[in-house]
């Protein structure tokens, strides 16, 4: 019975807890760590139920080779060395960038530094994303324009101090439960409460006001806020006048917001609009948080600069109580985004572009590196399709399902000359991988993950992997090592030490440090603290910019053949595509099958009936589910939980994506029902 | 038998204890959690909080195999462990909790898988000075093999069963007038369990608690199932079968009945199919159910469902809550 | 604390089970007849049930469907509901199976010698009934009468066609039985209406009749109250059989408990002022 204490490796709440072993070393349980910060021993379902996927049988053990369709098993040196002559061989003869890497948001700040580091110094491009493009790249962009940093500004903590919450298009007691538990409490001390979701989720109930909007229509709304505001004479004028600019372009762009305006684009009543703006207004101090409501729309980066601005004409940054709070979703996608596995950044956002930061990066390394920005994961799918992309090396990731529009990740997976896989279980993704590798799971390895709020923090290994799977951190070694880089860490720490040097948010950050509760960056050197609220003096950027937005509908919205607005996103009881918490006993108990939410109106118009299965089609696929019958859902809309491959969502969504941040619209699509 | 143990004397028992038995003591954990861990692995804690985990956790734990099934059907049973477990630092809550469920899985027929690990078990109780910044902890009933009691620079230890005597036997004897004094000091220290739950019972029994409250309360759940998770009896799992090479591993493993699918049948009908009936049974079960089955209050007022649940609605908030609201004048 | 009786075995061990015949009942039911491996008695009475284990997907709790007078086999009605038994209706003859059990209160057979007997079951309830008809089958002199009453959906969902045809000709009984809905395309030309219809003209005398009810939740509530009607209104005159989802079979496993009595090991079988007063017990 002994107990390690780690990091939860499900959303970017960033809890901890004790994993107990039982006499023979393998996992028997959970327990909350007492007194950590984030988790003050409590956790989530999921959390309480982390230890059980680990010795699922169903787990990778052996590096696989698929020949003539037949799976072998291989040794791992000719593993790697066929993964090594592949990707080489690729870039020699088409160049390096027709090679493209998935790093993930599900392994440790070390082991995508490596990645990265594999791509850009290893095989010579810039070719590097993972999952944070399909969830908060919206963000980043939006808020390093408006803010000068791409993170939630300020800290939990906070929640206990704000006087009011404004909650849009995020269903944070399900998807972030130990961050929705401390909304609910800041609501039972006397805190008020905004939600603006068009499903009814459970912080709804406990509101003071519930805008139900028409997904799609955020930016309109929160015009229309700011106008109201503006009417009343309720924004912060000292606050923008000292730390912002920019501010007589964002009057102007929201003043044919009028409520009547707004009603048409969102459906609320006006007088809800007035309310919702008097409400927020009158805050001392408030509190936005939002997640993929906001960001997963072909204007997603839009949404979020509409928050950026609403807090900034009201005040509501720098302080305790108040900011603009993305709701990071993986446990490291904070960190994976930190160090750099993105195609424009090294680590700690330094531009790729910038030929001091290049230049900086070729001299630790010792090689020179590429100097244009690379592709996006989302871009790098379509290129894949077209033939432009030839290899890919995907880490933990499992994009057949978590991508939008299956049909064309299919095509573009399928079309690949060469495809490896790192993972711990089989997945959608594996099914079509010529390569796969078995991994260590986060209850195996050490390593550091970020989580939301910026607190970088540790994983500790608690038992042995099993079977020949590894860290990854020693598969991408070996990698490097076969690409003539050094990569002799001894263990992850190290890999940490050299990250530091790279990276001045890091620059204070080491293992022995974050002992205890970890640290939150920035953290530039050995003696600084850390920084639990972004902006207090001035801005990352130094002034806040407005960032005045107009309202553009959603790329595709319901019409005579296609009737239904089809949301998708996750329930409270599973992860993202299934491959851990379909193989945990309760979790995968509580939800065993696909299932569309659709309104008992539209069911009784369709005769839909409770439990029976259900088509749902859209003009790029069609999947079967049982329909669940719900007010939670208003009439008109349909949600479908992307985590059931045998249902799965993302073969009807739309691949339309954002301009800027190459978001998938996840949040709008048009699809019809019919009785199986 | 009552006898007297230094700091030295004390740290001699444990070794001799670590012996003949897998001893787990309470440590101060690497993020400030006070918790059983196993003797020897950190430094002793013997003042504090209640140790996190709930210790019945150590006869029945969160997963535990029960058997492997091979493809002729046959049934092997895991291995025994070498040694019994002994549990040192338990205090009167804890062992009330491990009597509790003592007897729901020795009720007939008993549950063998829960005997062979509590069976020849050690229970090693710790009161008197051992709370938190040393304050008093009152003392057992009795219900385990020695129980400790700290007082000032010493501890009076007594002896409950037999083995407890023979591990006790090199120590000098302790001052029965310091023990009786103790005794009383605890009759005159609020009861075990607060008024409130004994009150929120009546009230159960006596139907006076209207489902809108329910509703209420439920409606502040987030299903978290840590109320179910950290309750010492709370008893209630599900099986899950694991097919490896050599056999399918049937395992038991902890369940909540907040949970929609705990009592949710094939056919979807479900007798406890809202979260108002769910929230109720969590608290009826214990305050009304137990006590007319089992003749006692299910909860041991541990305090740990209070501290587990994000949403303050842990047994003692939502017993309070009930005799605020529903006790008459 | 006391040892178990013996250390090799524990209570959640599944028995080595043949399937020896299966046989269709309705599109969602089949009828398994199982013999221990080992060839015993699988030491059953009427009502009880057991766990039947697939490996790789746990257990379900099933009623035993015949009764401990038939010896040398035991047999299951089972629905096609979840995950097991989906697998189980895919297994055939000769398929190895586990069995655990046999567990619960039976049906107070003490209680009802010399009595006469409304044997009343609505959908597949009529599985676990048909144990304590095929006891009283074979135990005739000892009831003072003996009728059967059973409702199903519709004529495709009548479970045990053949043993409803051979009751109704049988000497010791009347048996009876209805649909909700007949369907025009079927030709079917039994009773139609529901269950309580079939009740509504019988005439049984309070001081010796005792009824047995098993069926569906929806089903115990306007069935108890035709009974009170008829004068069935003392102590053990109605007897029920809840269903639970029982997972251990054994009282500690806490998935069948109604307030503060476990339907697997207090129950199935229960006499109606047990359970009446218990919050939701009656569905």
């Amino acid at each position: 019975m002994n107990a390690t204490l780690t990091t939860c490796p499900y959303c970017g709440t960033g809890c901890n807890f004790y994993l107990q072993s039982d006499v023979n070393g393998r996992l028997s349980g959970v327990e909350p760590a007492g007194k950590h910060p984030t988790s003050r021993g409590q956790l989530c379902i999921k959390g309480w139920n982390a230890h059980a996927f680990v010795d699922h049988p169903d787990r990778l053990t052996a590096p696989q080779l698929r020949r003539n369709g037949q799976l072998q098993i291989t040794d791992w040196n000719s593993a790697l060395d066929l993964l090594h002559d592949k990707l080489s061989g690729i870039a020699a003869q088409y160049g390096p960038d027709s090679l493209m890497f998935l790093s993930s948001a599900k392994v440790s700040n070390e082991e995508n530094y490596l990645l990265m580091k594999l791509a850009r110094a290893g095989y010579g491009t810039n070719n590097i994303d993972h999952c944070a493009r399909l969830c908060h790249s919206s963000t980043v962009t939006g808020l390093v324009e408006t803010l000068g940093s791409g993170a939630m500004t300020n800290s939990l903590s906070c929640f206990d101090e704000t006087g009011l919450i404004f909650v849009i298009g995020s269903n944070t007691t399900e998807q972030h439960p130990l961050i929705g538990s401390r909304i609910l409490n800041a609501v039972q001390r006397g805190a008020r409460l905004i939600v603006a979701d068009s499903r009814k989720i459970r912080l709804a109930r406990h509101a003071d006001l519930h805008l139900r909007q028409q997904n799609g229509s955020d930016v309109a709304l929160l015009n229309g806020m700011m106008r109201q505001i503006l009417q009343d004479g309720q924004e912060d004028t000292e606050f923008i006048s000292q730390r912002t600019e920019n501010f007589a372009a964002l009057r102007q762009g929201v003043e044919k917001f009028t409520p009547e305006y707004v009603a048409q684009i969102t459906g609320l009543p006006p007088e809800q609009i007035v309310s919702a703006a008097r409400l927020f207004a009158q805050a001392r101090r408030a509190m936005i948080v939002y997640a993929m409501g906001i960001t997963q729309h072909s204007h997603g980066v839009d949404n979020v600069r509409a928050i950026s601005n609403l807090a900034l004409l009201t005040g509501n940054l720098g302080r305790p109580g108040t900011g603009v709070n993305p709701l990071r979703g993986q446990n490291n996608v904070q960190g994976a985004c930190d160090m750099g596995a993105l195609p424009d950044v090294y680590t700690g956002y330094q531009r790729v572009a910038d030929p001091a930061a290049r230049q900086k990066f070729s001299t630790a390394w010792g090689v020179q590196l590429p100097e244009t920005p690379g592709l996006m994961a989302t871009h790098a799918i379509e290129a894949a399709a077209a033939g432009q992309v030839r290899g890919m090396l995907i880490l933990g990731e499992n994009p057949m399902l978590s991508e939008a529009n299956q049909g064309l990740v299919r095509k573009a997976l399928e079309r690949l000359d060469f495809l490896a896989v790192i993972d711990i279980f089989p997945t959608e993704t594996t099914d079509l991988a010529e390569l796969i590798l078995p991994a260590a799971c986060y209850a195996e390895k050490d390593g550091t993950f970020t989580s939301t709020e910026r607190r970088v923090q540790r994983g500790r290994k608690a038992l042995e992997s099993p079977g020949a799977a590894r860290p990854d951190w020693q598969i991408l070694c070996a990698l490097l090592q076969r690409c003539g880089l050094p990569a002799e860490y001894a263990d992850p720490a190290e890999i940490m030490t050299e990250t530091a040097t790279l990276t001045p948010s890091y620059g204070g950050i080491s293992y022995p440090r974050l002992e205890g509760m970890g640290l939150q960056w920035p953290c530039p050197d050995a003696e600084h603290p850390g920084t639990p609220i972004l902006h207090r003096e001035q801005f990352t950027r130094g002034k806040g910019r407005f960032s005045p937005v107009d309202y553009r509908p959603s790329a595709e919205l319901p019409d005579a053949d296609y009737p239904f607005l089809l949301n998708t996103g996750r329930t409270y009881f599973h992860w993202h595509t299934g491959s851990m918490t379909r193989r945990s006993h309760l979790l995968d108990r509580e939800e065993r099958q696909a299932f569309v939410e659709i309104h008992p109106a539209d069911a009784k118009k369709h005769r839909i009936k409770e439990r029976q299965q259900v088509k749902i089609s859209s003009r790029r696929g069609t999947i079967a589910a049982a329909a669940q019958l719900t007010d939670r859902v208003p009439a008109g809309q349909v949600f479908i939980p992307f985590h059931f491959a045998e249902g799965a969502a993302n073969a009807l969504t739309n691949n339309a994506l954002d301009p800027e941040s190459g978001i998938p619209e996840f949040k709008v699509c048009a699809v019809r029902i019919e009785p199986c | 038998m009552l006898k007297q143990l230094t700091r030295s004397a004390l740290e001699h028992l444990l070794q001799q204890t670590a012996a003949d038995y897998r001893l787990q003591v309470p440590q101060r954990l690497a993020d400030g959690t006070r918790q059983l861990a196993p003797y020897g692995s950190g430094e002793l804690s013997l003042f504090g909080e209640t140790p996190q985990r709930k210790p019945t956790s150590a006869f029945f734990p969160q997963t535990e195999p029960l058997l492997k099934i091979d493809s002729t059907g046959a049934v092997q049973l895991p291995a025994a462990a070498e040694k019994p477990l002994a549990l040192f630092g338990l205090d009167a809550h804890d062992l009330h909790g491990i009597a509790f469920i003592d007897r729901f899985f020795s009720a007939a027929p008993a549950d063998d898988v829960y005997l062979r690990q509590r069976t020849n078990a050690l229970l090693i109780g710790l009161t008197g000075a051992a709370g938190p910044d040393q304050s008093f902890l009152p003392l057992s009933a009795g219900n385990c093999d020695i129980e400790l009691i700290a007082s000032n620079d010493h501890w009076l230890a007594v002896a409950y069963s037999e083995t407890g005597e023979q591990l006790l036997e090199p120590f000098p004897d302790g001052d029965n007038d310091r023990l009786r004094a103790l005794r009383e000091e605890t009759s005159s220290y609020r009861a075990i369990r607060p008024d409130s739950l004994q009150k929120a019972s009546e009230l159960l029994l006596h139907d006076r608690v209207p489902d809108d409250f329910w509703e209420a309360i439920a409606a502040r759940c987030i299903l978290c199932s840590g109320c179910n998770l950290a309750c010492p009896t709370c008893t209630c799992f599900c099986l899950q079968d694991r097919q490896r090479a050599d056999g399918t591993e049937r395992s038991r493993v902890w369940d909540s009945c907040q949970l929609d699918a705990f009592m949710r049948e094939a056919s979807g009908h479900n007798p406890l199919g809202s979260e108002a009936l769910r929230t109720r049974r969590r608290i009826h079960h214990k305050l009304a159910a137990d006590p007319q089955r089992w003749g006692e209050l299910g909860c041991v007022a541990c305090g740990r469902c209070d501290r587990a649940c994000p949403t303050g609605i842990g047994i003692f908030a939502v017993a309070e809550e009930i005799v605020k609201r529903y006790e008459k004048g | 604390m006391n040892r178990p009786a013996a250390e090799n075995v524990t209570i959640y061990a599944p028995r080595p089970c043949r399937l020896l015949d299966v046989q269709q009942l309705t599109p969602q039911e089949k009828l398994f007849r199982l013999q221990l491996a080992d060839g015993s008695d699988l030491g059953h009475q009427p009502g009880q049930f057991v766990q039947v284990s697939i490996p790789g997907l746990t257990e379900a709790p099933i009623s035993v469907a015949s009764s401990p007078s038939r010896s040398g086999y035991f047999e299951l009605g089972v629905r096609r509901a979840g995950r097991l038994t989906a697998a189980l209706h895919q297994l055939q003859p000769g398929a190895p199976l586990g069995i655990r059990g046999p567990f619960g209160r039976p049906f107070q057979l003490a209680a009802l010698q010399g009595r006469q007997l409304l044997l009343i079951a609505g959908g597949c309830g009529l599985a676990p009934l048909r144990s304590l008809i095929q006891y009283c089958q074979d135990h005739a002199d000892d009831y003072a009468s003996v009728q059967i009453l059973y409702g199903a959906r519709s004529p495709d969902d009548l479970m045990f066609k053949q043993d409803l045809a051979n009751w109704q000709i049988s000497d010791s009984f009347t048996c009876r039985y209805t649909v909700d809905n007949r369907p025009a395309s079927s030709c079917y030309d039994g009773e139609t209406g529901l269950i309580t219809q079939l009740l509504a003209d019988l005439r049984p005398d309070p001081a010796i009749c005792c009824a047995v009810v098993v069926g569906p939740p929806t089903m115990y509530r306007p069935v108890i109250a035709e009974l009170r009607r008829m004068g069935l209104s003392g102590a053990r005159q109605i007897m029920l059989s809840l269903e639970r989802q029982m997972r251990c079979g054994v009282g500690k496993c806490g998935h069948c408990s109604i307030e503060h009595l476990y339907c697997c090991s207090d129950g199935p079988i229960f006499w109606l002022e047990e359970v009446e007063q218990l919050r939701g017990a009656l569905g």
